[in-house]
C-alpha cells in the first residue's frame, strides 16, 4: 500500500489538475491534443512529480521517453510547473517561427527523443535501459506509448527485446484509450487483450484505471520490485478524464482545433476552463486543510533559466553537433 | 596509393578482425546485428568479445531503434545487416532515431548493391540516394579493406547518422595503408590522365581500377577518382576534377539515379558548361540473381564491358 497516502496523493492530485490547466491553456491557442493530454494528467503528475528522481542537478537521474508525440503535451505541461518553460512560450505551439513542437525533437529541453513517428520511442527506450544497465547503473527507464501504437510492428520486436535482455529497469506505461487518429482503436485495428500479451511477451503486466492515482502508485511500486523481467502498466484513460464538460461534449477526439472543433462535435474552452481552475482551488484548499504545502520536488527548486530553454532552434542545435555548414558551398548539405 | 598490381590481395572475412580490432580499441563500441552476425563476417566480438555485442533477432527496425538507445546510453553502436534491409526495412528509424541525434550511431551495410546473389530482396541499390537526402548524415562507401577500416574508426567520431556500406567475404586490399589516409569528405585520384575522368565509389572503385588496367594497356588516356565519402563530399575537388577532364564517366554499385552519378551531377550543375557526364551503374532496371561476375556481366559492368563503354565516351 502507498505510504502517507492522504498527502501524497492529494498533492498529486493538484499537480494532475495544474497539467490540465496547461493542457487547456496550450489547446486553447490554436489547438492541440488536448483529450490525451488532460486524460493523461494523472499519470504525469506520478512520473514527474513521483516516480522519477532527481539528479540533485536539476534534471532527473531516472529517463522518461515519451515514445507518442500527442502525447508530450503533459511534458510541457508538467515542466511549466517546473519553471523549464514558460506559459508564454507554450502558447505559440503550432504558430510559425515557433520552437514548441506539438511533436517535439530531439534536444528540446527534456526531451531524449524525436516523437512523432509512432512506435520507434519504445525500442530506443529499451535501448537506453540495456546500455544504462551495461554501464552499471541503476537508473530506471520509463515510455509511455499509446494503444494505437501497438498497431506498429516494431513495438513488438521492442517488447521481444526488453523480455528477451530482461531489463527489470524498463518499464513501458501503455496509454489504453481505445483511441486511435480515425476512430476506435477497437474498431480501427483490435489490440486486446494487451494485458495477456504483454504477459505472452514476456512483461509482468498489470492493468490499472489510469485516471487513479492510488493505482498508478502500486503499480510503479511493483514495478520497482519486480526481478528480471520488464513491466508493463497498462493504463485504461478516456480522453479529458478530469473536465467533465469537455468529456461530455466529445468524447471521441484526436485533436481538437483552437475553435474547439473536432469532426464528430465541439467543444466550448472556457466552461473546461473554470472547471478545472475550480478543481485546482479546491485541491489547494483541502491541502491547506491537511497542513500540506504545495512545492516542487527538491531537485526544481533551481530552476533552469527559460532564455537557455528556449533561444536554440532544433537548426542551431544539429549545427553545432555536426560542426558542419549547411550554406557552404564546398560540403554539400 | 594504389598498391602496384603484385602487392593487390584479397583479405578473407576482413570485417571478422576490423570489428575485433575497434572493439578492443574502443571499449565504448558495440557491434549489434540481426540475426545475421556471421553473414557478416562477426565472429571473434561475438565470442570474444561479449560484453560489446548485442544481438536483436530478425528486427532491423529495433535494432536501429536499440543501437539510438544504446547511443544515448553513451555508447557507439554499430548496427549490422545486408544493405537491402539496412536502407529499407528501418529508414525511417535511422532518420527519426539517429539522424535528428548528435549522438554517433553507425549502421553497416554488408553485400550492397548487386554485390548479393539473391535478386531483389537481397540486393540493394537504392541505398546512397536514400541516404544522402537525410539532412547532416554521414554517407561513405569504402572500396576496400583499407579505407573501411579506416572510415569505420572516424565514423566512430563523428556526431549523428553514419551509414556505411560494408564488405563481407574475400576483400580486396588494394589501397596502400602507407600513403591512403581517409578523411571525411576528401576524394582520392588514383590516376593521373586528361581526356576522360572517371569517378567511382566503393565496389565500383575496384571495378573502375580493372578498366582502368585494360585502358591503360591500350592506351586510353583516363584518370580516376575514388570518392569514399558520398555525404558530406568536397564539392570543389569533384568541380575541380570534372572541369579538368574532357569527358566524365560515373561508375557506382548503385542505380544511376540518386548516387553518385545523381551527385556529380548536382555538384557540376552549379557552376554550369561542364564536361558530358556519363552515368555508369545499374540502369532503371532489376538486377537478376547470381555470382558477381555474372550480374556485372548482365549490366556490362565486367571488366571488358566497362573498358569499352568508357572509351567509348570518346567517339
Amino acid at each position: 500500500m502507498i505510504s502517507n497516502s492522504g498527502k501524497r496523493i492529494k498533492t498529486l492530485e493538484l499537480w494532475a489538475a495544474k497539467i490540465r490547466r496547461n493542457v487547456v491553456d496550450i489547446c486553447m491557442q490554436r489547438g492541440g491534443y488536448a483529450g490525451q493530454g488532460v486524460a493523461l494528467a494523472d499519470v504525469g503528475a506520478c512520473i514527474f512529480f513521483d516516480e522519477m528522481r532527481s539528479d540533485g542537478d536539476g534534471w532527473y537521474h531516472d529517463r522518461f521517453i515519451n515514445s507518442n508525440g500527442h502525447d508530450t503535451i503533459i511534458n510541457f505541461a508538467a515542466m511549466v510547473e517546473m519553471g523549464i518553460y514558460s506559459m508564454e512560450a507554450l502558447r505559440t505551439m503550432g504558430a510559425d517561427g515557433s520552437t514548441i513542437d506539438q511533436s517535439p525533437i530531439e534536444g528540446a529541453r527534456g526531451f531524449e527523443i524525436t516523437s512523432g513517428s509512432l512506435g520507434t520511442g519504445v525500442s530506443q527506450a529499451a535501448g537506453i535501459a540495456l546500455g544504462e544497465r551495461m554501464k552499471g547503473s541503476d537508473k530506471r527507464i520509463i515510455c509511455l506509448l499509446s494503444d494505437g501504437e501497438l498497431h506498429e510492428g516494431s513495438v513488438w520486436e521492442a517488447f521481444m527485446f526488453a523480455a528477451h535482455y530482461r531489463l527489470s529497469n524498463f518499464v513501458v506505461i501503455i496509454d489504453n484509450n481505445d483511441l486511435g487518429a480515425t476512430g476506435k482503436t477497437s474498431d480501427v485495428m483490435a489490440v486486446e487483450p494487451v494485458r495477456k500479451k504483454m504477459e505472452a511477451f514476456g512483461f509482468k503486466a498489470r492493468q490499472i484505471n489510469g485516471n487513479s492515482i492510488p493505482e498508478i502508485l502500486e503499480s510503479f511500486e511493483e514495478a520497482r520490485s519486480t526481478k528480471d523481467q520488464p513491466y508493463a502498466m497498462i493504463a485504461d484513460t478516456k480522453i479529458f478524464t478530469g473536465i467533465k464538460v469537455y468529456q461530455d461534449a466529445i468524447p471521441f477526439a484526436h485533436f481538437v482545433g483552437a475553435n474547439g472543433r473536432w469532426a464528430t462535435g465541439f467543444l466550448k474552452w472556457e466552461p473546461g476552463w473554470n472547471e478545472i481552475i475550480g478543481t485546482i482551488e479546491r485541491l489547494e484548499n483541502e491541502l491547506a486543510a491537511l497542513d500540506s504545502s504545495v512545492s516542487p520536488i527538491s531537485c526544481f527548486q533551481e530552476k533552469i533559466p527559460i532564455e537557455d530553454s528556449e533561444s536554440k532552434t532544433f537548426g542551431d542545435y544539429i549545427f553545432e553537433s555536426t560542426g558542419f555548414d549547411n550554406q557552404s558551398t564546398i560540403l554539400s548539405g | 596509393m594504389l598498391l602496384e598490381l603484385q602487392h593487390r590481395k584479397m583479405v578473407p572475412a576482413a570485417f571478422d578482425d576490423i570489428s575485433f580490432d575497434l572493439c578492443n580499441r574502443r571499449k565504448n563500441v558495440i557491434m549489434m546485428s540481426a540475426d545475421l552476425a556471421h553473414y557478416c563476417d562477426l565472429y571473434k566480438v561475438t565470442k570474444d568479445l561479449p560484453n560489446q555485442y548485442v544481438e536483436v533477432g530478425m528486427a532491423e527496425q529495433n535494432q536501429v531503434g536499440v543501437a539510438a538507445g544504446l547511443a544515448k546510453a553513451g555508447f557507439i553502436p554499430v548496427t549490422s545487416t545486408f544493405g537491402s534491409y539496412a536502407s529499407r526495412r528501418c529508414f525511417d528509424q535511422m532518420l527519426i532515431c539517429m539522424g535528428t541525434s548528435k549522438n554517433t550511431g553507425i549502421c553497416l551495410a554488408f553485400t550492397p548493391g548487386i554485390s548479393s546473389p539473391a535478386p531483389i530482396h537481397h540486393q540493394g541499390t537504392e541505398d546512397l540516394g536514400m541516404l544522402r537526402a537525410i539532412p547532416h548524415a554521414t554517407v561513405i562507401d569504402p572500396m576496400d579493406v583499407t579505407d573501411f577500416d579506416q572510415a569505420l574508426d572516424i565514423a566512430c567520431d563523428t556526431p549523428g547518422l553514419v551509414y556505411m556500406r560494408g564488405h563481407r567475404g574475400t576483400t580486396p586490399k588494394w589501397l596502400d595503408p602507407a600513403s591512403f589516409k581517409f578523411e571525411l569528405g576528401k576524394t582520392y585520384p588514383l590516376r593521373t590522365g586528361r581526356y576522360i575522368g572517371v569517378i567511382s565509389c566503393g565496389h565500383a572503385s575496384q571495378w573502375a581500377v580493372e578498366a582502368s588496367d585494360i585502358l591503360t594497356d591500350q592506351g586510353v588516356d583516363h584518370s580516376l577518382l575514388h570518392v569514399p565519402t558520398i555525404k558530406p563530399v568536397n564539392e570543389q575537388e569533384i568541380i575541380d576534377y570534372c572541369f579538368a577532364h574532357d569527358e566524365i564517366v560515373t561508375i557506382e554499385n548503385h542505380q544511376i539515379s540518386t548516387g553518385l552519378g545523381g551527385l556529380v551531377c548536382e555538384i557540376t550543375s552549379k557552376v554550369g558548361r561542364a564536361p558530358r557526364i556519363t552515368r555508369i551503374g545499374v540502369p532503371d532496371s532489376w538486377a537478376p540473381g547470381g555470382s558477381i561476375g555474372h550480374i556485372r556481366k548482365h549490366f556490362t559492368l565486367d571488366p571488358d564491358g566497362l573498358a569499352k563503354r568508357i572509351a567509348g565516351v570518346k567517339a
